[in-house]
């Protein structure tokens, strides 16, 4: 059973930090983590939920990720709901940055954390 | 500047060793992130928005070029080209990798710096007058009183796990600089009237979400007790501060419960009961100290300099900057020059690393290798001939660090807000750089005189909205940004805690509604009156009626 309890609505992708750099990172459907959003597995289905969890819980404690949690996805736009989950997922707004974390994500593609890698 | 001696040395290095060592421990598995936490927040490491953010502790806010340079290089080399100066005189580097911070840590410690207790329950970073030593209106220069209090507090065993965290800041000069009264412990140094220079200690001052000026615990501390009386402050506080509820536990609190008279006899209490000699710094301790402070080797200069004037009169641009930038120097023919980290296109505070080394350049060849960091996010070359300011401007220049906004409407204290901040609530950047836009003509900034605005991204107050003429706190309001406004704040001398206007502002109105505050202040001001001045004279209801409409 997954520590990882969400008490949002609706739908869920689980989210993180990549544990080395530090990375906002999300849980995929491959069931590793990644730097862009898009990849974010994204459902309302409880076992599938279930399963992220403990996904997240494994990841954790094999020092890949850090701090793990749910957010609501707003089910319209497939984005995350809350505010501040925005700014996690776009980056800063200002962002003097060279590269910027726009063009790192560019640059650097995404990166993906777990899995046989 | 104070130098390291073997102690000191062996203590930083000791210290980085041990954090390698966490940190592989950390990404083998041996300790887990609960573990972790507390030991990297004791090495100024946090996990912030979107990656590590490391904290840089600056001594009183007092670097030197070599130091400087060396910041310039983590920057380009750990992180993404730049740091933020805060509010604290510390700097911060916003994208650095953990596998990277030892060896930052390695390289701070090649130039004598380190990132201990810029985080955590400790006695923090102490701050200062960025002017110290320089300034006509000192009584003393508060660098070897700050340098004693890091050396006591650093590592300081009983007081390494206080209720919360616990700031200090001195002030040696008549006019406040240093925002004492906004902090834990504010020391004034004065002067008594057997003309023995000592210090009022303030107690209780504090911003965040309960903001509260610190009041006078004792008038007249001498240099002597000094130690073993802020050593019994501590242990009242560490005994009776409130440890069940962390917004509860600032000694600022616990001042306001007890009163100021029970906890002024606690210590009375505390320090009948300790030995002031065990803990006092011996006369010839302070001697040592107080040498590496001497005044550089000033020379004996005319105060008045003919190609200075010929350039003030030549030069428009240098002439604006000369007037809003440079303060007066004790010493005649010399100038403080502050420099502005407050460009209209970027985040207040934030410098690349270029620019780093370009400051580092002109503090070796203008003000003897020496800058200061000021909690209002500016830089400071404190010693500098004024023959010698045309030059040091044109290289400002060159470096786009010339603003001539000191004090000004846009030298805005600003918090990274949302944009970068793991605890904001809204952003505070892209607000500061609007109001410097709308605000952008720059004889409008002078009609408007001193000003001083500053902004939070939530109810923590690290952009010290709580003390601004105008301060802005940023708040979420479902899933929309919204500034709440306060007026008449003051962090100096005559310290108040500004007033809430009202109701709070979309993103989009509040520029607006800042714009009417200040054009209407503008219709009310008499004489030489400040902002701040005129709100005193008139009070809350007539702004509240230009923002709202009459009630």
């Amino acid at each position: 059973m997954s520590t990882l309890k969400h008490k949002g609505k609706g739908p869920q992708a689980l989210t993180a930090h990549g544990l080395r750099a530090g990375p906002v990172v999300y849980l995929t459907k491959d069931y590793v983590w990644s730097t862009f959003y898009a990849d974010a597995l994204i459902t309302e289905d409880k076992a599938i939920i279930e399963k992220m969890g403990d996904a997240g819980d494994r990841d954790d404690e094999a020092n890949l990720i850090v701090g793990p949690y749910f957010i609501d996805v707003d089910p319209e736009t497939g984005l995350p709901a809350r505010y501040r989950e925005k700014f996690r997922m776009n980056g800063p707004s200002f962002d003097p940055g060279v590269p910027t974390h726009i063009d790192h994500n560019k640059h650097t593609g995404a990166v993906i954390i777990g899995g046989d890698k | 500047m104070y130098r390291y001696d073997e102690f000191d040395h062996q203590f930083v290095r000791a210290r980085t060793a041990q954090f390698r060592s966490q940190v592989d421990r950390r990404l083998n598995g041996t300790i887990t992130e609960d573990q972790f936490k507390p030991l990297r927040l004791m090495n100024g490491l946090y996990l912030q928005l979107h990656a590590y953010m490391l904290r840089v502790a600056v001594p009183y806010g007092t670097l030197s070029s070599k130091q400087m340079r060396q910041l310039g290089m983590i920057a380009d080399k750990y992180d993404r080209g730049y740091g933020h100066f805060t509010t604290r005189q510390n700097i911060q580097f916003n994208w650095p990798e953990l596998t990277d911070v030892a060896d930052i840590l390695d390289d701070l410690a090649d130039v004598e710096m380190h990132a201990i207790q810029t985080s955590g329950n400790c006695i923090r970073n102490v701050t200062s007058d960025p002017w110290s030593g320089s300034t006509a209106d000192e009584i003393e220069d508060p660098r070897p009183t700050c340098e004693i209090l890091r050396q006591w507090s650093s590592l300081h065993p009983e007081f390494t796990f206080l209720p919360r965290k616990f700031k200090i800041a001195v002030n040696g000069a008549t006019e406040d600089r240093a925002a004492i009264r906004a902090h834990d412990i504010g020391l004034q140094i004065v002067k008594n009237d057997d003309g023995e220079i000592g210090y009022h200690v303030l107690v209780g001052g504090g911003l965040g979400r309960t903001p509260i000026m610190a009041q006078s615990l004792n008038e007249f501390v001498s240099k002597a007790e000094l130690l073993p009386y802020l050593e019994a402050c501590m242990r009242v506080y560490n005994r009776y501060g409130r440890r069940d509820n962390k917004y509860k536990a600032r000694i600022k609190i616990l001042v306001q419960e007890e009163g100021i008279d029970k906890f002024r006899s606690e210590v009375e209490k505390e320090y009948a009961n300790l030995t002031p000699a065990d803990i006092a710094v011996d006369q010839e301790e302070i001697a040592r100290i107080t040498a590496y402070f001497s005044p550089p080797e000033y020379e004996d200069l005319s105060d008045v300099d003919t190609d200075y004037q010929r350039a003030l009169e030549k030069d428009a641009a240098f002439k604006s900057w000369n007037d809003n930038n440079v303060a007066t120097h004790k010493v005649a023919g010399y100038a403080i020059a502050n420099i502005s980290l407050k460009p209209i296109d970027g985040a207040p505070g934030d410098i690349t690393g270029e620019q780093m080394r370009a400051v580092a350049d002109m503090a070796d060849v203008f003000s003897f290798g020496e800058i200061r960091a000021t909690h209002e996010q500016n830089l400071v070359l404190a010693n500098v001939k004024k023959s010698d300011l045309f030059a040091l401007y044109l290289r400002l220049k060159d470096a786009k660090l010339a603003d001539d906004n000191i004090g000004l409407i846009s030298d805005i204290i600003c918090c990274p807000g949302m944009d970068y901040c793991a605890l904001a609530t809204a952003r505070s950047i892209p607000i500061a750089q609007q109001i410097y836009e709308r605000f952008a003509d720059p004889v409008r900034q002078k009609a408007i005189g001193e000003m001083k605005i500053k902004i939070s991204g939530c109810i923590n107050a690290c952009g010290h909205h709580h003390v601004g003429h105008i301060g802005i706190l940023g708040l979420e309001k479902s899933g929309v940004e919204n500034y709440q406004v306060k007026l008449g704040g003051d962090a100096t001398e005559t310290a108040a805690v500004g007033a809430v206007t009202g109701k709070g502002f979309g993103a989009e109105e509040l520029i607006d509604a800042i714009e009417r505050m200040v054009d209407f202040y503008l219709t009310q001001k008499q004489g030489e009156e400040r902002f701040l001045d005129t709100y005193r004279r008139i009070g809350m209801d007539p702004f509240k009626e230009v923002l709202y409409g009459a009630a």
